[in-house]
């Protein structure tokens, strides 16, 4: 009775300890399988590494078709490795997922950082080209500045040069002119030397006399002109003939203006020629002047020529009584 | 054929098979071979610095599938072999993943070094992921 107790007893122990080793068993098998079907699941590693999850699955099976303990125990280990293999598996595939999306987005930066730096590279070129064609500009601006100033000058000097020539040719002109005029006035000169040949002595009614004509005085004057000298020494040389006699010195004139004018012209011209001949020494005392206007014409008034005839001034010598 | 010489044939074929069952177990071809060749793999995949205790898991099991060859006993050097393997793989992958983690975070700090280096009107559209 008693041994068949023992029996019993150990049976039911072993039959316990078989059920508790195959409950162990099943807990691996259902830890691994659930760590693959979680794998399976998960959103960012499920679809990869599907040959390594395949192959622990078979690993799996392999493990829940043995029941051999100490097989068991090799598979298991085996099993547990499978499963994590397919893990890293999965991770390297998201892993690598990632790296190349790294790598896409890094040559996306690339190509942006080669467009970025070309674009500055653009900029910079035309910054510069602008600059060097502001200079360019500043330089072609100066340039034609510096060339108009020199046509300016150029235009200047051609103006200055042609105004010299204007103003010599002027002065050469003047210088003709004035040496016409100095001609002409060596001419008038001559002539009114001619005119004013020494006067002839002519005898009159009141004795020996000459006459100065009216070309001996200036116009509308009682001066007597330098050109009359000659006629003057005649004078002095013809009232020197005879010292003794007395000296009338008659001023006339032509009829034109009135004639209290030509009789005061006509005296102030006989005071003059008194006056040149008391200067050449001749005796005031023998002079005596009259004024005598345009009372005693000796031509006609109605010609020019008659005029100029009338205007003259007779000196008289005296005779004696 | 005589009865008696079909009785000889029969002792002649029983004693072969029991002389085949009583030799010495021959050792199955290339046990050890594919176990040395995943460790040298993850080896030169620098397991030892990303995966290095699954490395000595591999080198451990393949030293003892060697004695256990060297034993004759090849059942236990197969097994042996075979976890010498997976551990070598799991060290290639593992060694695969960190190299990959690497590139991960080089790539990762390069983007950011280009995106900061480029004016906000000149990044691309989008960004790092």
């Amino acid at each position: 009775m008693t041994m068949s107790r023992i029996l019993s007893l150990a049976f039911a122990c072993l039959a316990v300890a078989s059920v508790t080793s195959a409950h162990a068993r099943d807990v691996d098998h259902e830890r691994l399988s659930r760590s693959l079907s979680q794998l399976e699941a998960d959103p960012k590693l499920g679809g990869f590494a599907l040959g390594e999850v395949t192959r622990a699955r078979a690993a799996l099976q392999a493990l829940e078709e043995n029941s051999k303990r100490k097989l068991r125990d090799h598979l298991l280990y085996v099993a547990e490795r499978r499963v994590d293999i397919a893990w890293a598996a999965a991770q390297v595939a998201d892993v690598q997922r990632q790296t190349g999306d790294l790598r896409r987005e890094h040559d996306r930066l690339q190509l942006a950082v080669a467009r970025h730096e070309a674009d500055v590279a653009r900029r910079e070129l035309e910054r510069q080209r602008m600059h060097d064609q502001i200079r360019a500009e500043e330089t072609e601006r100066l340039a034609e500045a510096a060339r108009l100033a020199s046509e300016q000058e150029a235009t200047a000097a051609l103006e200055e040069a042609d105004q010299a020539r204007r103003l010599a040719a002027a002065q050469a002109e003047e210088a003709a002119l004035a040496r016409r005029e100095a001609q002409l006035a060596g001419a008038t000169a001559d002539a009114l030397r001619a005119r004013l040949n020494p006067p002839q002595a002519t005898r009159g009614d009141r004795g020996m006399q000459m006459s100065l004509d009216a070309n001996a005085f200036a116009t509308g004057g009682a001066t007597l002109k330098t050109e009359a000298r000659e006629s003057i020494a005649a004078v002095v040389a013809f009232v020197d003939r005879d010292p003794s006699a007395r000296i009338v010195v008659e001023g006339h004139t032509d009829s034109t203006g009135s004639t209290s004018a030509n009789q005061a012209l006509s005296q102030r011209r006989a005071d003059a020629v008194r006056a040149t001949l008391e200067g050449a020494g001749v005796d005031a005392a023998r002079i005596t002047t009259i004024g005598v206007g345009s009372e005693r014409p000796v031509a006609s008034n109605e010609t020019a020529e008659g005029r100029s005839r009338n205007r003259r001034v007779d000196i008289i010598l005296e005779q004696k009584q | 054929m005589t009865p008696s010489l079909a009785k000889i044939h029969v002792v002649v074929l029983v004693s072969t098979l029991l002389l085949a069952a009583c030799g010495p177990t021959k050792p199955p071809p290339d046990v050890l071979g594919e176990a040395t060749r995943k460790l040298a793999e993850a080896r030169a995949g620098e397991a030892a610095t990303y995966a290095p205790l699954e490395v000595r898991f591999a080198e451990e099991r393949l030293d003892a599938a060697s004695s256990a060859m060297a034993e004759r006993d090849y059942d236990v050097a197969a097994r042996l072999a075979a976890e010498s393997t997976v551990n070598s793989e799991l060290a290639i992958v593992k060694s695969r993943l960190g190299k990959a983690r690497e590139d991960v975070d080089t790539l990762r700090q390069d983007n950011a070094r280009l995106l900061e280096g480029l004016p906000e009107s000149a990044r691309p559209a989008g960004g790092a992921p």
